[in-house]
Protein backbone atom coordinates (compact mmCIF):
# COMPACT_ATOMS: atom_id res chain seq x y z
CA UNK A 1 0.00 0.00 0.00
CA UNK A 2 1.40 3.35 -0.85
CA UNK A 3 -1.50 5.74 -0.61
CA UNK A 4 -0.63 9.09 0.72
CA UNK A 5 -2.06 9.91 4.08
CA UNK A 6 -2.80 13.57 4.39
CA UNK A 7 -2.46 14.71 7.93
CA UNK A 8 -3.44 17.89 9.66
CA UNK A 9 -1.83 17.17 13.01
CA UNK A 10 1.22 15.06 13.65
CA UNK A 11 2.98 14.65 16.97
CA UNK A 12 6.43 13.13 17.24
CA UNK A 13 7.67 11.76 20.54
CA UNK A 14 5.96 14.47 22.56
CA UNK A 15 6.98 14.51 26.20
CA UNK A 16 5.65 16.80 28.87
CA UNK A 17 7.14 16.69 32.33
CA UNK A 18 5.63 18.54 35.25
CA UNK A 19 7.51 19.09 38.45
CA UNK A 20 5.50 18.62 41.57
CA UNK A 21 7.80 19.34 44.44
CA UNK A 22 10.51 16.71 44.24
CA UNK A 23 8.67 14.31 41.98
CA UNK A 24 8.52 14.45 38.23
CA UNK A 25 5.25 13.65 36.54
CA UNK A 26 5.44 12.59 32.93
CA UNK A 27 2.04 13.77 31.75
CA UNK A 28 2.97 12.86 28.20
CA UNK A 29 5.56 10.16 27.66
CA UNK A 30 6.45 9.98 23.99
CA UNK A 31 3.21 10.45 22.12
CA UNK A 32 3.09 9.79 18.37
CA UNK A 33 -0.19 10.38 16.65
CA UNK A 34 -1.01 11.33 13.11
CA UNK A 35 -4.41 12.83 12.59
CA UNK A 36 -5.82 12.84 9.10
CA UNK A 37 -7.47 15.79 7.49
CA UNK A 38 -11.20 15.93 8.01
CA UNK A 39 -11.42 13.05 10.43
CA UNK A 40 -13.28 12.98 13.71
CA UNK A 41 -10.98 11.56 16.28
CA UNK A 42 -11.77 10.87 19.91
CA UNK A 43 -9.17 10.68 22.61
CA UNK A 44 -10.25 8.43 25.44
CA UNK A 45 -8.64 7.51 28.70
CA UNK A 46 -9.04 7.82 32.44
CA UNK A 47 -8.42 11.17 34.12
CA UNK A 48 -4.74 11.80 34.51
CA UNK A 49 -3.93 9.81 31.38
CA UNK A 50 -2.64 12.89 29.61
CA UNK A 51 -5.65 13.65 27.40
CA UNK A 52 -5.87 17.29 28.33
CA UNK A 53 -2.11 17.75 28.17
CA UNK A 54 -2.06 16.32 24.66
CA UNK A 55 -4.96 18.57 23.77
CA UNK A 56 -3.06 21.59 25.07
CA UNK A 57 0.09 20.61 23.22
CA UNK A 58 -1.76 20.26 19.92
CA UNK A 59 -3.58 23.52 20.49
CA UNK A 60 -0.40 25.46 21.12
CA UNK A 61 -1.60 26.22 24.62
CA UNK A 62 1.57 24.93 26.23
CA UNK A 63 5.04 23.97 25.10
CA UNK A 64 6.03 20.30 25.35
CA UNK A 65 9.23 19.48 27.25
CA UNK A 66 10.52 17.72 24.14
CA UNK A 67 9.22 16.43 20.83
CA UNK A 68 7.35 18.17 18.05
CA UNK A 69 3.79 19.01 17.23
CA UNK A 70 3.10 19.75 13.61
CA UNK A 71 0.00 21.44 12.31
CA UNK A 72 0.37 20.74 8.61
CA UNK A 73 3.97 21.74 7.99
CA UNK A 74 4.24 24.14 10.89
CA UNK A 75 6.12 23.06 14.00
CA UNK A 76 4.12 24.64 16.80
CA UNK A 77 7.11 24.70 19.17
CA UNK A 78 8.99 27.03 16.83
CA UNK A 79 6.34 29.75 16.88
CA UNK A 80 6.63 33.01 18.77
CA UNK A 81 3.79 34.55 20.77
CA UNK A 82 2.27 36.46 17.87
CA UNK A 83 2.39 33.47 15.53
CA UNK A 84 0.81 31.28 18.19
CA UNK A 85 -1.96 33.84 18.57
CA UNK A 86 -2.50 33.73 14.82
CA UNK A 87 -2.59 29.94 14.87
CA UNK A 88 -5.13 29.92 17.70
CA UNK A 89 -7.16 32.55 15.96
CA UNK A 90 -7.26 31.26 12.41
CA UNK A 91 -6.42 27.57 12.38
CA UNK A 92 -7.84 26.16 15.61
CA UNK A 93 -11.21 26.39 17.29
CA UNK A 94 -11.48 25.45 20.96
CA UNK A 95 -14.44 23.97 22.77
CA UNK A 96 -14.21 23.46 26.53
CA UNK A 97 -15.90 21.35 29.13
CA UNK A 98 -17.04 24.44 31.00
CA UNK A 99 -18.05 26.35 27.83
CA UNK A 100 -15.92 29.38 28.73
CA UNK A 101 -18.32 31.85 27.29
CA UNK A 102 -17.35 35.39 28.24
CA UNK A 103 -19.97 36.12 30.88
CA UNK A 104 -20.48 39.80 30.31
CA UNK A 105 -21.02 39.41 26.57
CA UNK A 106 -24.01 38.34 24.53
CA UNK A 107 -23.93 35.19 22.38
CA UNK A 108 -23.42 37.42 19.35
CA UNK A 109 -20.49 39.29 20.90
CA UNK A 110 -18.89 36.02 21.96
CA UNK A 111 -19.00 34.67 18.43
CA UNK A 112 -17.68 37.90 16.89
CA UNK A 113 -14.65 37.93 19.24
CA UNK A 114 -12.35 35.58 17.32
CA UNK A 115 -13.27 37.30 14.06
CA UNK A 116 -12.43 40.73 15.49
CA UNK A 117 -9.11 39.37 16.75
CA UNK A 118 -8.51 37.99 13.27
CA UNK A 119 -9.08 41.37 11.64
CA UNK A 120 -12.54 40.81 10.16
CA UNK A 121 -14.36 44.18 9.89
CA UNK A 122 -16.97 44.48 12.70
CA UNK A 123 -20.01 44.62 10.37
CA UNK A 124 -18.96 41.53 8.48
CA UNK A 125 -18.08 39.74 11.73
CA UNK A 126 -21.56 40.48 13.02
CA UNK A 127 -23.27 39.15 9.89
CA UNK A 128 -21.21 35.98 9.97
CA UNK A 129 -21.87 35.52 13.68
CA UNK A 130 -25.63 35.77 13.15
CA UNK A 131 -25.39 33.25 10.33
CA UNK A 132 -23.43 30.70 12.32
CA UNK A 133 -25.50 31.14 15.49
CA UNK A 134 -28.54 30.44 13.36
CA UNK A 135 -26.80 27.34 12.05
CA UNK A 136 -26.26 25.97 15.56
CA UNK A 137 -29.92 26.62 16.39
CA UNK A 138 -29.64 29.82 18.41
CA UNK A 139 -31.01 32.22 15.82
CA UNK A 140 -33.57 33.53 18.27
CA UNK A 141 -31.13 33.93 21.14
CA UNK A 142 -28.28 35.92 19.66
CA UNK A 143 -28.65 38.80 22.12
CA UNK A 144 -28.87 36.63 25.22
CA UNK A 145 -26.07 36.58 27.78
CA UNK A 146 -24.77 33.28 29.22
CA UNK A 147 -26.92 33.80 32.33
CA UNK A 148 -30.01 33.52 30.15
CA UNK A 149 -28.81 30.39 28.35
CA UNK A 150 -28.84 26.75 29.44
CA UNK A 151 -25.65 24.67 29.51
CA UNK A 152 -26.45 23.10 26.16
CA UNK A 153 -27.15 26.47 24.63
CA UNK A 154 -23.91 27.87 26.02
CA UNK A 155 -22.03 24.96 24.49
CA UNK A 156 -23.74 25.76 21.18
CA UNK A 157 -22.45 29.32 21.44
CA UNK A 158 -18.99 27.87 22.10
CA UNK A 159 -19.30 25.67 19.00
CA UNK A 160 -20.40 28.64 16.90
CA UNK A 161 -17.48 30.62 18.28
CA UNK A 162 -15.01 27.81 17.58
CA UNK A 163 -16.17 27.59 13.95
CA UNK A 164 -16.34 31.37 13.41
CA UNK A 165 -12.96 31.82 11.74
CA UNK A 166 -13.33 28.70 9.58
CA UNK A 167 -10.54 26.85 11.36
CA UNK A 168 -8.86 23.70 10.04
CA UNK A 169 -9.02 21.95 13.41
CA UNK A 170 -11.54 21.88 16.23
CA UNK A 171 -10.17 20.86 19.61
CA UNK A 172 -12.86 19.87 22.05
CA UNK A 173 -11.97 19.01 25.64
CA UNK A 174 -14.74 16.88 27.15
CA UNK A 175 -17.47 19.01 25.56
CA UNK A 176 -20.32 16.95 26.97
CA UNK A 177 -19.02 16.29 30.48
CA UNK A 178 -21.16 19.00 32.09
CA UNK A 179 -24.32 18.19 30.15
CA UNK A 180 -27.14 15.74 30.70
CA UNK A 181 -27.27 12.72 28.40
CA UNK A 182 -29.88 14.08 26.02
CA UNK A 183 -28.23 17.51 25.61
CA UNK A 184 -24.85 15.82 25.31
CA UNK A 185 -26.15 13.75 22.40
CA UNK A 186 -27.41 16.87 20.67
CA UNK A 187 -24.02 18.54 21.07
CA UNK A 188 -22.21 15.45 19.74
CA UNK A 189 -24.58 15.34 16.79
CA UNK A 190 -24.03 19.04 16.07
CA UNK A 191 -20.25 18.64 16.18
CA UNK A 192 -20.44 15.70 13.80
CA UNK A 193 -22.65 17.64 11.40
CA UNK A 194 -20.26 20.59 11.42
CA UNK A 195 -17.37 18.19 10.87
CA UNK A 196 -19.07 16.70 7.81
CA UNK A 197 -20.37 19.96 6.39
CA UNK A 198 -17.16 21.89 6.66
CA UNK A 199 -14.55 19.16 6.38
CA UNK A 200 -12.98 20.36 9.61
CA UNK A 201 -10.78 17.96 11.55
CA UNK A 202 -12.27 17.39 15.00
CA UNK A 203 -10.16 16.21 17.91
CA UNK A 204 -12.22 15.50 20.94
CA UNK A 205 -11.15 14.25 24.33
CA UNK A 206 -13.95 12.47 26.09
CA UNK A 207 -15.17 9.98 28.67
CA UNK A 208 -18.41 9.67 26.79
CA UNK A 209 -18.94 6.31 25.07
CA UNK A 210 -21.62 7.79 22.84
CA UNK A 211 -18.86 9.79 21.25
CA UNK A 212 -17.32 6.57 19.93
CA UNK A 213 -20.25 5.99 17.62
CA UNK A 214 -19.55 9.02 15.52
CA UNK A 215 -15.76 9.00 15.64
CA UNK A 216 -13.70 7.87 12.68
CA UNK A 217 -10.91 6.74 14.93
CA UNK A 218 -10.34 6.45 18.64
CA UNK A 219 -7.10 6.98 20.49
CA UNK A 220 -6.79 5.37 23.92
CA UNK A 221 -4.36 6.95 26.32
CA UNK A 222 -2.95 5.64 29.54
CA UNK A 223 -0.17 7.05 31.73
CA UNK A 224 0.87 9.60 29.18
CA UNK A 225 1.21 7.07 26.38
CA UNK A 226 -0.92 6.09 23.46
CA UNK A 227 -2.19 2.66 24.37
CA UNK A 228 -3.81 1.96 21.04
CA UNK A 229 -5.47 3.60 18.10
CA UNK A 230 -8.45 1.93 16.52
CA UNK A 231 -10.81 2.51 13.65
CA UNK A 232 -14.45 2.91 14.43
CA UNK A 233 -15.37 -0.35 12.72
CA UNK A 234 -12.90 -2.43 14.73
CA UNK A 235 -14.15 -0.94 17.96
CA UNK A 236 -17.64 -2.23 17.26
CA UNK A 237 -16.30 -5.75 17.21
CA UNK A 238 -14.45 -5.17 20.42
CA UNK A 239 -17.45 -3.75 22.21
CA UNK A 240 -19.48 -6.73 21.01
CA UNK A 241 -16.94 -9.22 22.27
CA UNK A 242 -16.85 -7.34 25.54
CA UNK A 243 -20.58 -7.63 25.76
CA UNK A 244 -20.45 -11.33 24.94
CA UNK A 245 -17.97 -11.93 27.69
CA UNK A 246 -20.31 -10.40 30.23
CA UNK B 1 2.53 -0.28 5.14
CA UNK B 2 4.79 2.21 3.47
CA UNK B 3 2.29 4.92 2.84
CA UNK B 4 3.71 8.39 2.67
CA UNK B 5 2.61 10.84 5.26
CA UNK B 6 2.35 14.38 4.13
CA UNK B 7 0.73 17.57 5.32
CA UNK B 8 -2.70 18.23 3.88
CA UNK B 9 -2.37 21.85 3.07
CA UNK B 10 0.27 24.33 2.24
CA UNK B 11 -0.01 27.61 4.06
CA UNK B 12 2.16 30.08 5.82
CA UNK B 13 1.83 31.26 9.32
CA UNK B 14 0.45 34.78 9.38
CA UNK B 15 0.55 37.48 11.95
CA UNK B 16 -2.15 39.39 13.71
CA UNK B 17 -2.30 43.15 13.85
CA UNK B 18 -3.43 44.96 16.92
CA UNK B 19 -6.49 47.03 16.12
CA UNK B 20 -6.77 49.99 18.47
CA UNK B 21 -10.36 50.34 17.33
CA UNK B 22 -11.20 46.90 18.72
CA UNK B 23 -9.18 47.63 21.89
CA UNK B 24 -11.20 50.83 22.47
CA UNK B 25 -14.58 49.28 21.82
CA UNK B 26 -13.68 46.32 24.02
CA UNK B 27 -12.55 48.53 26.92
CA UNK B 28 -15.65 50.73 26.74
CA UNK B 29 -17.91 47.69 26.40
CA UNK B 30 -16.28 45.96 29.33
CA UNK B 31 -16.81 49.04 31.53
CA UNK B 32 -20.42 49.32 30.45
CA UNK B 33 -21.15 45.67 31.06
CA UNK B 34 -19.53 45.72 34.47
CA UNK B 35 -20.93 49.08 35.46
CA UNK B 36 -21.41 48.10 39.11
CA UNK B 37 -17.76 47.26 39.58
CA UNK B 38 -16.72 50.31 37.55
CA UNK B 39 -18.71 52.61 39.87
CA UNK B 40 -17.13 50.98 42.90
CA UNK B 41 -13.64 51.43 41.47
CA UNK B 42 -14.48 55.03 40.56
CA UNK B 43 -15.62 55.66 44.11
CA UNK B 44 -12.29 54.43 45.49
CA UNK B 45 -10.30 56.55 43.07
CA UNK B 46 -12.48 59.61 43.65
CA UNK B 47 -12.35 59.44 47.44
CA UNK B 48 -8.62 58.84 47.47
CA UNK B 49 -7.94 61.74 45.12
CA UNK B 50 -10.35 64.03 46.93
CA UNK B 51 -8.60 63.34 50.21
CA UNK B 52 -5.24 64.13 48.68
CA UNK B 53 -6.57 67.32 47.13
CA UNK B 54 -8.11 68.43 50.40
CA UNK B 55 -4.88 67.92 52.30
CA UNK B 56 -2.90 69.75 49.67
CA UNK B 57 -5.15 72.81 49.50
CA UNK B 58 -6.42 73.27 53.04
CA UNK B 59 -5.19 76.44 54.72
CA UNK B 60 -2.21 75.59 56.84
CA UNK B 61 -0.74 77.24 59.89
CA UNK B 62 2.94 78.05 59.77
CA UNK B 63 3.60 76.37 63.09
CA UNK B 64 6.47 73.89 62.50
CA UNK B 65 4.71 71.21 64.55
CA UNK B 66 1.60 71.56 62.39
CA UNK B 67 3.68 71.43 59.22
CA UNK B 68 5.35 68.30 60.47
CA UNK B 69 2.04 66.55 61.12
CA UNK B 70 0.65 67.81 57.80
CA UNK B 71 3.55 66.21 55.96
CA UNK B 72 2.89 62.98 57.77
CA UNK B 73 -0.79 63.16 56.80
CA UNK B 74 0.16 63.83 53.19
CA UNK B 75 2.42 60.80 53.06
CA UNK B 76 -0.21 58.68 54.75
CA UNK B 77 -2.86 59.81 52.29
CA UNK B 78 -0.62 58.88 49.39
CA UNK B 79 0.04 55.45 50.85
CA UNK B 80 -3.58 54.79 51.75
CA UNK B 81 -5.05 55.97 48.46
CA UNK B 82 -2.24 54.32 46.54
CA UNK B 83 -2.82 50.98 48.23
CA UNK B 84 -6.61 51.34 47.89
CA UNK B 85 -6.55 52.07 44.19
CA UNK B 86 -3.88 49.45 43.53
CA UNK B 87 -5.85 46.82 45.38
CA UNK B 88 -9.06 47.64 43.54
CA UNK B 89 -7.38 47.43 40.15
CA UNK B 90 -5.58 44.23 41.12
CA UNK B 91 -8.87 42.64 42.12
CA UNK B 92 -10.69 43.67 38.99
CA UNK B 93 -7.97 42.19 36.77
CA UNK B 94 -7.35 38.97 38.71
CA UNK B 95 -11.08 38.26 38.72
CA UNK B 96 -10.89 38.21 34.96
CA UNK B 97 -8.01 35.78 34.46
CA UNK B 98 -10.39 33.15 33.16
CA UNK B 99 -11.94 35.53 30.66
CA UNK B 100 -8.49 36.68 29.60
CA UNK B 101 -7.38 33.07 29.12
CA UNK B 102 -10.43 32.40 26.98
CA UNK B 103 -9.70 35.45 24.86
CA UNK B 104 -6.13 34.30 24.36
CA UNK B 105 -7.44 30.95 23.14
CA UNK B 106 -9.54 32.82 20.62
CA UNK B 107 -6.46 34.58 19.28
CA UNK B 108 -6.12 37.71 21.39
CA UNK B 109 -2.60 39.08 21.27
CA UNK B 110 -0.72 39.72 24.50
CA UNK B 111 -0.66 43.39 23.58
CA UNK B 112 -4.42 43.35 23.07
CA UNK B 113 -4.97 42.13 26.63
CA UNK B 114 -2.46 44.59 28.01
CA UNK B 115 -3.83 47.63 26.18
CA UNK B 116 -7.49 46.92 26.73
CA UNK B 117 -7.00 46.47 30.49
CA UNK B 118 -4.80 49.57 30.68
CA UNK B 119 -7.25 51.62 28.64
CA UNK B 120 -10.06 50.60 30.93
CA UNK B 121 -8.02 51.64 33.94
CA UNK B 122 -7.04 54.90 32.26
CA UNK B 123 -10.68 55.78 31.57
CA UNK B 124 -11.57 55.05 35.20
CA UNK B 125 -8.52 57.02 36.33
CA UNK B 126 -9.41 59.98 34.11
CA UNK B 127 -12.95 60.25 35.40
CA UNK B 128 -12.17 59.32 39.01
CA UNK B 129 -9.10 61.50 39.43
CA UNK B 130 -10.81 64.50 37.83
CA UNK B 131 -13.93 64.13 39.96
CA UNK B 132 -11.80 63.54 43.05
CA UNK B 133 -9.56 66.55 42.50
CA UNK B 134 -12.55 68.84 41.95
CA UNK B 135 -14.49 67.39 44.88
CA UNK B 136 -11.46 67.70 47.16
CA UNK B 137 -11.03 71.34 46.16
CA UNK B 138 -14.70 72.14 46.79
CA UNK B 139 -14.61 70.51 50.22
CA UNK B 140 -11.40 72.36 50.99
CA UNK B 141 -12.93 75.71 49.97
CA UNK B 142 -16.13 75.11 51.91
CA UNK B 143 -14.27 74.18 55.09
CA UNK B 144 -11.89 77.11 54.70
CA UNK B 145 -14.82 79.43 54.11
CA UNK B 146 -16.24 78.42 57.47
CA UNK B 147 -12.91 79.19 59.17
CA UNK B 148 -11.63 82.20 57.31
CA UNK B 149 -14.76 83.78 55.83
CA UNK B 150 -13.96 86.34 53.10
CA UNK B 151 -10.22 85.83 53.30
CA UNK B 152 -10.53 82.23 52.19
CA UNK B 153 -8.57 82.60 48.97
CA UNK B 154 -5.62 84.35 50.56
CA UNK B 155 -5.49 81.57 53.14
CA UNK B 156 -5.49 78.93 50.42
CA UNK B 157 -2.87 80.60 48.22
CA UNK B 158 -5.17 80.86 45.22
CA UNK B 159 -2.34 81.24 42.70
CA UNK B 160 -1.18 77.71 43.44
CA UNK B 161 -4.59 76.08 43.12
CA UNK B 162 -4.57 75.27 39.36
CA UNK B 163 -1.14 73.69 39.72
CA UNK B 164 -2.28 71.58 42.65
CA UNK B 165 -5.40 70.55 40.78
CA UNK B 166 -3.36 69.28 37.86
CA UNK B 167 -0.83 67.61 40.16
CA UNK B 168 -3.43 65.69 42.13
CA UNK B 169 -5.26 64.72 38.96
CA UNK B 170 -2.06 63.32 37.47
CA UNK B 171 -1.15 61.44 40.65
CA UNK B 172 -4.64 59.90 40.79
CA UNK B 173 -4.43 58.85 37.17
CA UNK B 174 -0.94 57.47 37.50
CA UNK B 175 -1.89 55.42 40.56
CA UNK B 176 -4.86 53.89 38.74
CA UNK B 177 -2.94 53.03 35.61
CA UNK B 178 0.04 51.71 37.52
CA UNK B 179 -2.29 49.65 39.68
CA UNK B 180 -3.60 47.99 36.53
CA UNK B 181 -0.22 47.77 34.80
CA UNK B 182 1.24 45.01 36.94
CA UNK B 183 -1.70 42.54 36.89
CA UNK B 184 -2.42 43.38 33.24
CA UNK B 185 1.15 42.56 32.32
CA UNK B 186 1.07 39.29 34.25
CA UNK B 187 -2.27 38.35 32.69
CA UNK B 188 -1.15 39.17 29.17
CA UNK B 189 1.95 36.97 29.45
CA UNK B 190 0.20 34.03 31.10
CA UNK B 191 -0.19 30.83 29.07
CA UNK B 192 -3.89 30.63 28.15
CA UNK B 193 -4.54 27.39 30.01
CA UNK B 194 -3.06 28.69 33.27
CA UNK B 195 -5.04 31.88 32.92
CA UNK B 196 -8.22 29.90 32.43
CA UNK B 197 -7.59 27.92 35.56
CA UNK B 198 -7.11 31.24 37.31
CA UNK B 199 -3.56 30.43 38.34
CA UNK B 200 -0.67 32.81 38.38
Amino acid sequence: MDDTVEYTVMTRDVVKVYRMGDTEVRALDGVDVTIRTGEYISIMGPSGSGKTTLFNAIGGLMKPTSGNVFIDEIDVAQLDANELAWLRCRKIGYIFQSYNIVKVMTALENVTLPMLFGGVPPDEAQDRAVEILTRVGLGDRILHTPKELSGGQQQRVAIARAFANQPAIILADEPTANLDIHTGEEIIELMKEMNRERGVTVICSTHDHKMLDISDRIVWMRDGKVQKIANRADVDIEINTMKEKH
Amino acid sequence: MNSAIQPSADWEIGSLKLSMEVVCSMAVNSLRQRIGRAVLTLLTITTATAFMMYLLTMPRSTDPVDIQSWRLMMILSLVVSGAGVLNTMLMSVTQRYREIGTMKCLGALDSFILYSVLLEAAILGLVGAFAGAVAGLIISILLALADHGGEVFQAMEIANLPGKLVFVFLVGMALTTLGALFPAFIASKMPPMDAMRGEK
